[in-house]
């Protein structure tokens, strides 16, 4: 306990002071908790504090927010060749630098990554691992972290999750992600180390081998993106699977829209009570993003900066605006290849003024992610569909369509929907439209054969793997 | 000049009651009180090791400060451990005024009262409330915070070395128990009869009380009767007889200063050992908790119902 203390202590005063963090302390802080957990059952009454920072108050808050940009940007300017030459193109002094300043200093965009990626490495660390997006947007980008990066960010993850009582030395998670998403299995693969629970990475790999991975080895988190979900989902009512069949008591879904019809649909065949919608992004790890149960999205706001701008003028957004996500995460947090202001294009509708009543309302909060802001349809000055609504509608389909396959385009003005063939069945042409209206959405449908259902839009559940399973052995007989 | 049987007896007057009184206090205290825990930290093997180099380096503390400096570190000490006590069960602020007074109470007395017997006597029983307190309070504060029978015992054993260390070869202890007598603040529960002070170190009863509320936490009641026991015929009674048997612990002074942990500290670890075998895994404090051990507030009662009486008729209509 006397060392706990000390333990706590010398990680505070890191973050204070803005040092880099003692990932070997944290380690050991993580098996604090674990036999805190082990004797106790739970956490002491202010983990909260331990978790959430003490950030309720604005003033605070504001203060935090203010040192935490100076340290971060007087790095960069020290560190990152592209940001010194930014930070010396706007003229701003970075000893001054805060929230209202911090607008003459450009956004990062992903084509500055994708064109400049060597600049961006800080000249004081050194390259351990690099991850690439998977390019759904047609560009992707690589992003390199060093071991410190990799020890902290699984340390981090490891403590939040051990006191959130969210994994459990029990546990087994199993991994259905890209597995050249190598930043997320290495980080997942650390974390459940430092838990000490089971880590199965499985991949992208066909859903029956998936499923009979769930079925069969204890795994009690499933942690994967919504369309690989959705063709579990499908595949497990196909073979007559139901809660029974499964140990699950979670599911973590992220980087894709996770519809309210999916994540019901999840709920009920796997019997977990609650499907997980998490944010996070490659190139901003480690600020992430929870959904609370009034479907708000928390920004963590301990490990960076997270502004909402206006998609239009780059200004702060009105609230009830739309918004384009711009974060910035803090030094000591991102050591490698960090970004400053850097535009998800992940857009958001900021919540109107006044308190929140969920769960989280200590944390600021956004509406869910509603899409890419190259993927909005503008049907007019005021009116504009978002791909979440479109996905919301076709995913609600009697058909049961998961992962939904769309394509939507404007065609004179009017919201031309393609979909493959089986998403209608059991509705007349009348009924469909009847359906989309209800969700707000006036269109003209167009089907394609299902055989072509994959070519409509890409989805991260295309990044299939292939195994041997079912296969001919290769030597014998 | 008092036989060595009365000095037995009388000692054991003082120890009887502090020991059973503490310990008791203690275990009330444990059943019915949940003092609050940082968010991560559980008593360690470790915590053990740092508290037994606190132990050993603090009485080199009290003989190097000068008086006032004593006093002020031992107001400090007791405040902090009242407090913590006393937090989950009184406001904050007439917690603090009960703090002061004990404290307060203590130094005026231990100024002021000392020229008669019965000054003497008021002073130690009103040092032996705040010292009783205080062991509950950090007993308590312990096993509450995870730590178990297995450290408790090996934390009394290491105990039973030092005190014989430090009581005949190196005598540190009899020289502070000495440099304590009638100064505020002693750490001892005691009492005055004549012209002589009997007394027992807060020490030896914050590891009664360990013992015996660890022992409870772990095994339950049965076994707690027997760490009661055990706390009475090694703690008490073999400490207040072996002045009879031995004349080792004689000091200069004619003073007798008995290292108590030395006869107590290897029974207790004997006892872990053979409640280990016999009952096997200590309880958690979660399972603690969940047990029938642990007194519960009654739910009061909700209040009857307001009857609500029907609306009167409204007048027809003309």
């Amino acid at each position: 306990m006397f060392e706990t203390g000390i333990r706590q202590f010398r990680m505070a005063m890191g973050m204070v002071w803005g040092r880099k963090l003692d990932t070997t302390n944290l380690a050991r802080l993580v098996e604090d908790a674990r036999a805190t957990l082990a004797e106790f059952g739970e956490p002491g009454s202010d983990v909260q504090q331990v978790l959430d920072g003490p950030l309720a108050d604005p003033g605070a808050r504001a203060d935090f927010i203010t040192r935490n940009l100076r340290r971060t940007a007087r790095r960069l300017d020290a560190q990152s060749p592209f940001y010194t030459r930014r930070f010396a193109a706007a003229g701003i002094a970075l000893d001054k630098l805060d929230v209202e300043t911090l607008r003459t200093i450009p956004v990062t965009v992903k084509r500055d990554l994708v064109d400049r990626q060597s600049e961006f490495l800080c000249a004081d660390s050194t390259r351990y691992l690099a991850t690439r997006t998977t390019g759904t947007t047609g560009q992707p980008t690589e992003i390199w972290l060093s071991r410190y990066e990799i020890d902290l960010l699984s340390g981090l993850g490891a403590l939040a999750a051990v006191l959130r009582d969210e994994v459990r030395e029990s546990d087994i998670i199993q991994l259905n992600v890209s597995s050249r998403a190598t930043v997320s299995v290495h980080l997942n693969a650390a974390f459940c180390r430092l838990i000490g629970c089971g880590c199965r990475v499985i991949g992208l790999v066909s859903p029956d081998e998936a499923l009979d991975s769930l079925t069969s080895g204890g795994v009690t988190l499933l942690s994967t993106v919504p369309s690989y979900l959705g063709e579990l989902v499908t595949a497990a009512r196909r073979r007559g699977l139901g809660p029974n069949d499964f140990e699950l008591r979670r599911i973590d879904g992220g980087s894709e829209v996770l519809t309210p019809a999916l994540a019901a649909a999840a709920r009920e065949t796997f019997g977990v009570s609650h499907v997980n919608d998490v944010f996070s992004m490659t190139e901003v790890i480690p600020v992430t993003g929870r959904t609370c149960s009034a479907r708000h999205l928390h920004h963590d706001i301990n490990m960076g900066l997270v502004e909402l701008l206006d998609l239009e003028t780059g200004e702060p957004a009105e609230p009830g605006a739309l918004a384009t996500v711009v974060i910035t995460p803090y030094y000591p947090y991102r050591e490698c290849m960090p970004v400053f202001r850097y535009d998800t294009r992940d857009v958001v509708r900021r919540l109107p003024e006044g308190d929140l009543d969920c769960e989280l309302a200590g944390v600021p909060a956004t509406g869910p992610v509603l899409g890419k802001a190259s993927q909005l349809l503008h049907l007019g000055a005021a009116q504009m569909v978002t791909p979440r609504e479109l996905a919301e509608a076709v995913e609600a389909l009697p058909s049961q369509p998961w992962p939904g396959r769309f394509r939507a385009q404007l065609l004179d003005g009017r919201l031309r929907l393609t979909l493959p063939e089986s998403a209608l069945d059991g509705l007349s042409e009348v009924g469909a439209h009847d359906h989309f209206a209800r969700y707000g959405l006036d269109v003209d449908l167009a089907l394609v054969p299902d055989a072509d259902a994959v070519s409509l839009r890409p989805l991260r559940s295309d990044l299939r793997e292939t195994t041997f399973v079912n296969a001919p052995a290769l030597i014998g007989d | 000049m008092l036989s060595s049987f009365q000095q037995s007896a009388m000692e054991f007057s003082v120890a009887a009651p502090g020991a059973v009184l503490t310990s008791g206090a203690a275990l009330f205290y444990l059943r019915r009180v949940r003092l609050e825990r940082p968010a991560i930290g559980v008593f360690n093997s470790r915590d053990i090791r740092i508290l037994f180099t606190f132990i050993v380096v603090l009485p080199l503390l009290y003989v190097l400060l000068p008086h006032w400096a004593l006093t002020c570190f031992l107001s400090v000490t007791f405040a902090s451990a009242l407090s913590i006590g006393l937090r989950p069960v009184m406001r904050q602020v007439p917690m603090w005024i009960l703090i002061g007074t004990l404290i307060g109470a203590n130094i005026w007395l231990n100024r002021t009262m000392l020229g008669t017997v019965y000054g003497w006597q008021l002073a130690w029983l009103e040092g032996d409330v705040a010292v009783l307190l205080a062991a509950m309070a950090v007993s308590n504060l312990y096993v509450q915070g995870g730590m178990k029978l297995k450290h408790v015992s090996g934390f009394a054993l290491a105990l039973a070395f030092y005190d014989i260390l430090f009581t005949t070869i190196l005598p540190v202890n009899s020289h502070l128990a000495e440099e304590f007598l009638g100064w505020p603040l002693d750490p001892s529960f005691g009492m005055r009869y004549g012209l002589f002070n009997f007394t027992i170190g807060v020490g030896d009863l914050l590891v009664y009380s360990l013992f015996l509320i660890a022992t409870f936490k772990a095994y339950g009641r049965t076994a707690a009767r027997f760490a009661m026991g055990l706390i009475f015929a090694f703690g008490v009674v073999a400490v207040c007889v072996a002045p009879l048997i031995l004349d080792n612990f004689v000091t200069a002074r004619t003073d007798v200063a008995i290292p108590a942990q030395t006869l107590f500290g290897p029974a207790a670890f004997v006892a872990y050992l053979w409640m280990r075998r016999h009952y096997g895994p200590e309880r958690t404090m979660r399972e603690f908790l969940a047990s029938d051990d642990v007194v519960r507030p009654t739910a009061q009662p909700a209040p009857a119902p307001v009857p609500v009486l029907d609306p009167a008729p409204a007048p027809a209509p003309a």
